[in-house]
């Protein structure tokens, strides 16, 4: 069932009235293992810097949240100074550049790391695919990697139609393919809460798709002040709103991932 | 009146809070828009930006340092440059160019015939230095800067448009919308609208 921002819009809610980020552990339920995590794509250029710092910091929510997390990006390319150092990064998340030249080749790259975390994994875990948009119009052999994707987008209209394209173009090659959503930048809950429903309206209109609200991160200095010092937020202002946002946002991926891994 | 007598530097927060309000009167005078920026294993004292947008990286070294500050300063450019992109994304209104080499600035008392020729040997707009005194003037202690080699940054030119006042406003940002009937500029994942084979339908329900 699609989820919209207003089922999730209590995780973003103040402290008086959403559930503490901090205190409550994840949900006690032990899953079982599957044979391989989820995969879930994330079509970014990698010298988008907040997009990209984005990604990495949702990784090590998810390995704070317990859950086994791996961020892989293509080797080579043009990275930013700003991207994570490969390797075991901090509460365990991985960062991992995969050779690879084609969304064919980053999804099998993706996949073997799949396979090879969830032996480890008894809480399950995810794995976070950053894929070089242009990939996107020559999926030769690819297109399962883009079965579950995760836009990020503004509520700037030109952000909009971008993100609304880049689900057309997902859809395109797997019209089963589950596109979430999650909002950045935004002014507040009811302005996340207007650019996801206006993107999901016209997607739904005119794709006959529906889109899953991953909720909202909150682009603050706190964010920026992290993507400088190359540190997770979480980590680095863990009271912030920044970083229990990201946090939000990891457990709601978390619970889909760990859904996917029973079905 | 109270007289101006030469004076030894006060301390370095007093110093550096001193040169920050000189930066200003240089030629081309910068804009700072950051203070003691954590760069390649030390702090860069102050990242401004002249008229042009180019990002000028200021290090202020006291007696005997003139050397290795231009040796850090290098160090600095080199860990500065492949930045800029990103600080722009960070903060698009910073009003820097990020297709510019960074210049350098170095502040000394004074610099040694090495420091010189080693600074006049580096590709022209790389490097400026200007020396600093210091004079108290009643209770008071200034700054006084006066430029020694501009390194090829001319004041009177500079490496962007000049305006009217001689002061330019930072460099217009990309427009996000185009003027009529040029292509729309790419999204930020360097798509077009062709790529994502939108509709004039479909691009209408964002504007």
């Amino acid at each position: 069932m699609p989820r919209e921002l207003g089922d999730v819009l209590h995780f973003f809610l103040g402290d008086a009235e959403g559930p503490d980020p901090e205190g409550a552990p994840f949900r006690n339920v032990a899953p079982p293992r599957p044979a391989a995590l989820p995969v879930i794509a994330l079509p970014l250029s990698e010298r988008d810097v907040v997009r990209a710092a984005f990604a990495w910091n949702l990784a090590v929510e998810v390995a704070r949240l317990g859950a086994s997390a791996t961020l892989v990006a293509p080797d080579g390319g043009d990275p930013s100074p700003a991207w994570p150092e490969p390797g075991p990064g901090p509460v365990g998340a991985d960062v991992r550049r995969a050779a690879a030249g084609d969304l064919a080749e980053l999804y099998r790259g993706a996949m073997d790391v799949a396979v090879s975390r969830a032996a480890d994994a008894p809480e399950g875990g995810l794995v976070l695919v950053c894929v070089p948009p242009v990939w996107l119009r020559r999926p030769e052999g690819g297109a399962a990697l883009t079965r579950w994707s995760l836009l990020f987008t503004s509520s700037d209209g030109r952000d909009l139609l971008e993100t609304y394209g880049l689900a057309k173009t997902l859809l395109r090659l797997r019209p089963d393919a589950r596109v979430g959503v999650t909002v950045h930048g935004a002014r507040g809950l009811a302005d996340a809460e207007s650019a996801f429903r206006r993107i999901a309206e016209v997607a739904g209109r005119r794709l006959d798709a529906s889109l899953t609200s991953y909720g909202l991160l909150v682009d603050d200095l706190h964010v920026y002040r992290a993507i400088v010092a190359r540190r997770p937020v979480g980590l680095a202002h863990p009271q912030s709103r920044a970083a229990r946002a990201l946090r939000d946002v990891a457990r709601l991926l978390l619970e889909d991932a760990r859904e996917m891994a029973r079905v | 009146m109270s007289e101006i007598e030469a004076t030894a530097a006060p301390p370095r927060p007093d110093l550096l809070l001193r040169l920050r309000a000189r930066l200003d009167d240089l030629k081309p005078p910068l804009r700072v828009l950051a203070e003691s920026l954590r760069g390649a294993e030390s702090p860069i004292d102050f990242v401004a930006a002249d008229p042009s947008g180019q990002v000028v990286l200021v290090l202020v070294g006291g007696d005997g340092e003139c050397l290795e500050l231009l040796a850090r300063g290098l160090a600095q450019k080199s860990w500065a440059e492949p930045r800029l992109r990103d600080w722009l994304q960070l903060a698009p209104n910073l009003g820097i160019r990020a297709d510019q080499p960074c210049r350098v600035l170095l502040l000394c008392p004074e610099f040694r015939p090495e420091t010189l020729a080693a600074a006049r040997s580096l590709p022209p707009g790389s490097l400026a230095l200007a020396r600093y005194r210091c004079v108290r003037a009643g209770a008071q202690v200034h700054a006084l800067v006066e430029t020694v080699d501009n390194g090829g940054a001319d004041a009177s030119e500079g490496s962007g448009r000049r305006g009217e006042s001689g002061r330019e406003s930072p460099p217009a940002l990309a427009e996000r919308r185009p003027s009529q009937g040029a292509p729309a500029p790419p999204f930020r994942t360097g798509l077009t609208e062709d790529d994502l084979d939108l509709s004039p339908a479909e691009k209408a329900e964002f504007e």
